[in-house]
């Protein structure tokens, strides 16, 4: 035996930057995730080439699944061209040669941060979403020694007192974006910050969702049909933020999420966050033609 | 296409980037160099918190963030983890350690005596302001010892326990690969004991402090003693494939023993480094020294302080709330209106129900 | 800048065995083509030094050892390679977590054949309603002892080889036979 055999012929970087023992790791850890929707797994979550808390969890899992055919989209508060979108998909780009693309009909894989496009993602392809805190009990214990045998024991009690007080209180459930929701019957999980709205796109999907904590070390998944209920009281219904009635004021999309713009005159304006969907309707508009694929939302509803 | 126009996103992210460089300027090998030379406590102290042995490239990282130290252990960090693992070396004992400085605050000498060492504690702080009139710094040469101090000595706690006055942590005989690695694994808790010393090892300096002197000032239970603190060289030694061990070379460490009464014996905290850095290894070994027992939640717990001292992480989360959020207040906006009009509507219905 | 690299023969082959078993587990019952017959793929995609393996074929055995990975027993094992079987036997020995790390719980690669045998209906996460397969080759009892083992979310993950087709029963999978 001789070191040679111990190692491989020296590279300058590994394809898709991480190396092969980190890319098992994550596709193990990847598998129990899918095997136990919903529930947190430990990983190891290597260093990358980005900060801590700017999807470098997300960034793992892409880098583990893509190859030099897969064609990536990244999208950060809906938008492919926000600053650290584009920098996320040069880099996934450059060290893994993927082709890229903005269309959310085109991706093979789709990593986001705070949102989920509002065309309906079919089962070829896979979401990876980037998850900041992926412990849902934390508002109510930060400890995470305690929140993982609350998780083992199914004791989501405090959970639900917490919503309760809030509607208490304010009258209705003040949780904004994150919102805590039952996988599977199981375990409680934070959709990642993804608003109220986009949480039902998740719930029996035909797609593959993986959420990836790289700060925090935590990896969990919705496999395709898998239930995902925002915890809710029997007479207190889940409530999306109301946009439902909002119409964009660049494309004149109207039933989808958007960004509120305050005016100099004191009033907002709206456009959609899903951008891309903004700019194919703008296309459809100024007839160059109909890209636009099927919504999750119809006439601000969200389809059954 | 009011949409297209505004997608600057990526000529934004490599403009900005440009910008800070062209601030900082190019740099080359001299430039490497010279950091290496001039600054050897920082390069330590980015080593220790990168986990990675190697001067050259701690130099390089420095070069090339302008001195951003979270940035420059990240650059290292990011390179270090794709690089392959060959071989895992030999345990060290620390009576191995070439020792160039070794003292004991718990007894008046000690065995093999206190070798005081390279150190700035009793120089007068007063800056050489003179260096910018001109002056040159030439530092007064070192007489040696007429007996040199000895170069290899167990730890003061070695001692203690021989004496039976040392609450002995159970043995661990873990050996080789089988040694749990943090950077492979992540860290769970109950910690594993190599995962807590390998998380303070790899700390960022300035957090251990923090968390550390809030024990040392009175929110731990224990008061620590230094026992022993020790700058020294330790010799990396691993076993070829063909089974000859040979020595790697040597990599700067530092460690630190702290003690407190605990019962009839000594508790014993501990910490270790790549590198020489005093303050992270008191710091470290005294929050390890507080951690049994510690209420959950409070800075000396574990869990706290683990989470809490990890640099990488913890300036990483801290910067990414420059990254827009606008989604999730979007959503938070949505809710407190409700809210509020919910009340609004509230009151209106209650001024107009009759008095009881 | 550095170039953009290339994949590596061994990097496309795991990528592609990663991506069928990642796309089998999601879809259980539904079968998926890996890169190449046999378990060679799956060892090479999912195996290193961090992992204790028990493998009942001796033929694996050199492609296991030569990923750095440990042999271990059964029932220490997080990768299990049972091949042919001709007894439930080695299930009642599996490691299925705890509840607070159900991902302890092993990955099990089983030798069957897809498409003849007896027929299963499955339900659950990545089952749309309910789906039917044939899984022929293994032992009498072997679905009453998976079903006495697991105590959701604790439990171990299956994955049938035939060929160079695999299809995966997770343990969130309920199996009815017919």
């Amino acid at each position: 035996m001789s070191l040679s055999t111990l190692t491989k012929p020296w590279e300058a970087m590994s394809y898709g930057f991480l190396d092969g023992s980190a890319k098992r790791e994550l596709r193990r850890k990847m598998l129990k995730s899918v095997a136990v929707p919903g529930c947190q797994t430990p990983y190891a979550s290597r260093e990358v080439p980005m900060a801590r808390g700017w999807g470098t969890g997300g960034l793992q899992v892409s880098l583990t699944l893509v190859n030099p055919q897969t064609r990536v989209k990244v999208i950060d508060q809906g938008a492919d061209d926000s600053v650290n979108a584009a920098s996320i998909r040069r880099f996934i780009s450059r060290v893994a040669g993927t082709p890229t693309t903005m269309d959310t009909l085109e991706a093979d894989l789709i990593q986001s941060r705070h949102r989920i496009p509002e065309e309906i993602l079919r089962e070829d392809q896979v979401l990876v979403l980037q998850v900041p805190n992926p412990e849902p009990l934390r508002p109510v214990q930060p400890n995470m020694s305690i929140a993982r045998q609350m998780h083992a024991d199914a004791d989501y009690g405090r959970m639900w007192l917490q919503l309760y007080e809030q509607i208490v209180r304010s009258g209705r459930v003040m949780q904004g974006a994150s919102y805590p929701s039952l996988v599977h019957g199981r375990h409680v999980m934070t959709p990642s910050p993804i608003p109220r709205w986009d949480v039902p796109k998740l719930h029996m999907a035909k797609h593959l969702t993986i959420l990836s904590a790289g700060r925090e070390k935590r990896i969990f998944a919705v496999p395709p049909y898998t239930k995902v209920e925002p915890l809710v009281f029997s007479d207190v219904p889940y409530k999306v933020e109301e946009h439902g009635h909002l119409t964009c004021t660049r494309s004149g999309a109207t039933g989808f999420f958007m960004n509120e713009i305050p005016q100099d005159d004191g009033s907002s304006a709206f456009e959609v966050s899903d951008s891309e969907w903004g700019v194919k309707t703008i296309r459809a508009r100024d007839g160059e033609g109909e890209s636009r694929g099927e919504t999750w939302y119809k006439d601000g509803e969200m389809s059954e | 296409m009011a949409y297209v126009a505004t997608r600057g996103g990526e000529r934004a992210i490599e403009q900005s980037e440009r910008l800070f460089r062209e601030e900082m300027g190019g740099f080359d090998r001299q430039r490497v160099e010279e950091v290496k030379k001039s600054l050897p406590y920082l390069i330590d102290r980015v080593m220790g918190e990168a986990s990675l042995y190697d001067e050259d490239l701690a130099a390089l990282a420095l070069a090339q963030t302008g001195g951003e130290l979270y940035e420059a252990v990240l650059l290292l960090r990011a390179w270090r983890t794709t690089q392959p693992r060959l071989q895992v070396a030999e345990p060290i004992e620390q009576d191995t350690l070439f020792t160039h400085r070794r003292i004991s605050a718990a007894f008046k000498d000690i065995p093999g005596g206190q070798v005081l060492g390279p150190t700035l504690d009793y120089a007068h702080r007063i800056l050489a302001t003179d260096v910018l009139q001109g002056e040159g710094y030439a530092p007064e040469p070192v007489e040696p010892a007429a007996n040199p101090s000895p170069a290899y000595q167990p730890s003061v706690s070695a001692w203690q326990a021989e004496n039976d006055l040392l609450e002995q942590p159970t043995p661990d005989g873990t050996t080789g690969n089988d040694i749990p690695d943090l950077t492979r694994e992540p860290l769970l808790f109950p910690s594993k004991r190599a995962h807590t010393l390998q998380s303070l090892a790899r700390a960022e300096t300035g957090g251990v402090l923090a968390l550390g002197y809030a024990a040392m000032r009175g929110y731990g239970q224990a008061h620590p003693t230094v026992n022993e603190l020790r700058l020294a060289e330790a010799e990396i030694a691993v076993t070829h494939p063909d089974g000859r061990q040979f020595s790697a070379g040597r990599v700067k460490v530092s460690q630190a023993e702290v003690v407190d009464k605990k019962g009839e014996k000594l508790g014993i905290g501990y910490a270790a480094t790549l590198g020489w850095n005093e303050v992270k290894c008191i710091s470290a070994a005294t929050l390890d020294l507080n951690s049994p027992g510690a209420e959950k939640g409070s800075a000396t717990e574990e869990e706290f302080f683990l989470y809490h001292t990890e640099g990488v992480e913890s300036s990483g989360f801290c910067i990414h709330f420059k990254l827009p959020h606008y989604v999730t207040f979007q959503s938070s906006l949505d809710a407190m209106r409700d809210a509020k009009a919910k009340k609004a509507e509230q009151s209106k219905s209650s001024d107009m129900e009759p008095a009881e | 800048m550095l170039a953009t690299p290339t994949p590596s023969l061994a990097e496309t082959r795991d990528n592609a065995a990663f991506d069928a078993l990642l796309w089998a587990l999601s879809r259980p019952g539904l079968p998926r083509d890996l890169p190449e017959p046999g378990e060679q793929s799956i060892v090479t995609a999912l195996l290193d030094r961090e992992c204790l393996v028990y493998a009942a074929d001796p033929l694996l055995m050199p492609e296991i050892m030569r990923t750095g990975a440990e042999l271990a027993d059964i029932n220490k094992a997080d990768h299990v390679f049972l091949g042919a079987m001709d007894t439930s036997d080695p299930l009642a020995d599996i490691i299925i977590g705890s509840d607070y790390y159900p991902d302890v719980g092993a990955t099990v690669i089983v030798r069957a054949s897809i498409g003849s045998g007896p027929a299963l209906r499955l339900t659950g996460p990545g089952i749309d309603g309910a789906v039917k397969v044939q899984l022929g080759g293994l032992p009498d009892g072997f679905w009453k002892v998976r079903a006495a083992r697991l105590r959701y979310p604790m439990g171990f993950d299956l994955f049938f080889v035939d060929g160079a087709r695999v299809v995966a029963v997770p343990r969130s999978t309920t199996v009815e036979e017919f």
